[in-house]
């Protein structure tokens, strides 16, 4: 059987990628993609932690997860939309206006 | 046989994940985030969370990240945006944190795993048992997540009707 370790160190090179994802990437939309690797790794470490406690709440946990990324896409995929449609662009430093 | 599920699946979601931050073009960041989110999804019937597996499938494999190809399909790819390479000024740095959060991370996982050696338990998170846990222990925050929801819709129908809105101003000049 394999230890919890292997499933948090895997939880833990995930979150790595997603984090230099996060902090690279100058495209809005891959900047999206890599938050939502932020939170799968998240997801990952909750759910080892549920079985090798022997507590449910882990797992309840990560349902809720799913429910705000799901609200954050929906939200974060409307403001690209809208900002490809003003800026023709979806590149981060395009965004240099707090109106438009 | 389930560690060499484990290794399997564990190195498909590495690749899949590095394909999403890496690669250039849009459709196969998305594409690789599904094949993350699959292998994501073994490992959790892996770990026997059953329920929690499918949700995710279904939730984010199946709804999400379809939502996700619909706007990469909305975009112009052959822009020169996304066909020329970018050269992000935070490359360097941006991997370097990583990197050093990486190394900090396994220390931790390290001094913590020997302190209190866990062992995999018989819990087993069928419907009927998450269902349980989210009707007695966590009702409320269950109920809260509706608010969130409408909430995240009155934002959207507000988006699109701002768009709509200033399309029209736009047409009348």
């Amino acid at each position: 059987m394999i230890g919890i370790e292997h499933y948090l160190i895997l939880s833990g090179i995930i979150f790595t990628i997603g984090i230099a994802g996060v902090i690279t990437s100058r495209s809005v939309l891959k900047v999206l993609l890599s938050l939502e690797l932020l939170l799968a790794a998240s997801n990952l470490s909750f759910v080892a932690f549920s079985r090798y406690n022997g507590d449910y709440a882990g797992q309840a946990i990560v349902f809720f997860v799913i429910i705000v990324a799901a609200a954050e896409v929906a939200i974060g995929l409307a403001i690209i939309v809208l900002m490809y449609r003003h800026l023709n662009t979806i590149q981060a430093d395009e965004l240099k206006d707090m109106k438009w | 046989m389930p560690s060499l599920f484990f290794y399997f699946f564990a190195l498909i979601m590495v690749l899949a994940s590095m394909l999403v931050v890496l690669s250039r073009n849009p459709l196969y960041n998305v594409l690789g985030l599904v094949v993350a989110i699959f292998s994501l999804s073994s490992l959790f019937i892996l770990l026997e969370a059953f329920f929690v597996g499918i949700i995710l499938l279904m939730v984010y494999a199946g709804a999400v990240l379809i939502f996700f190809l619909f706007v990469v399909m909305c975009l112009n790819l052959n822009d020169p945006v996304f066909t020329t390479p970018q050269q992000s000024r935070f490359k360097l740095l941006g991997w370097f944190t990583a990197l050093m959060f990486l190394l900090e991370l396994f220390l931790a996982v390290k001094s913590y795993v020997g302190a209190l050696g866990l062992a995999p338990s018989s819990i087993r998170g069928t419907i009927e048992a998450i269902g349980r846990v989210l009707f007695t222990e966590y009702l409320l925050p269950f109920e809260l997540t509706s608010f969130l929801l409408l909430i995240a819709l009155f934002g959207i129908v507000s988006l699109a009707k701002g768009a709509l809105s200033s399309g029209i101003e736009e047409k009348k000049i």
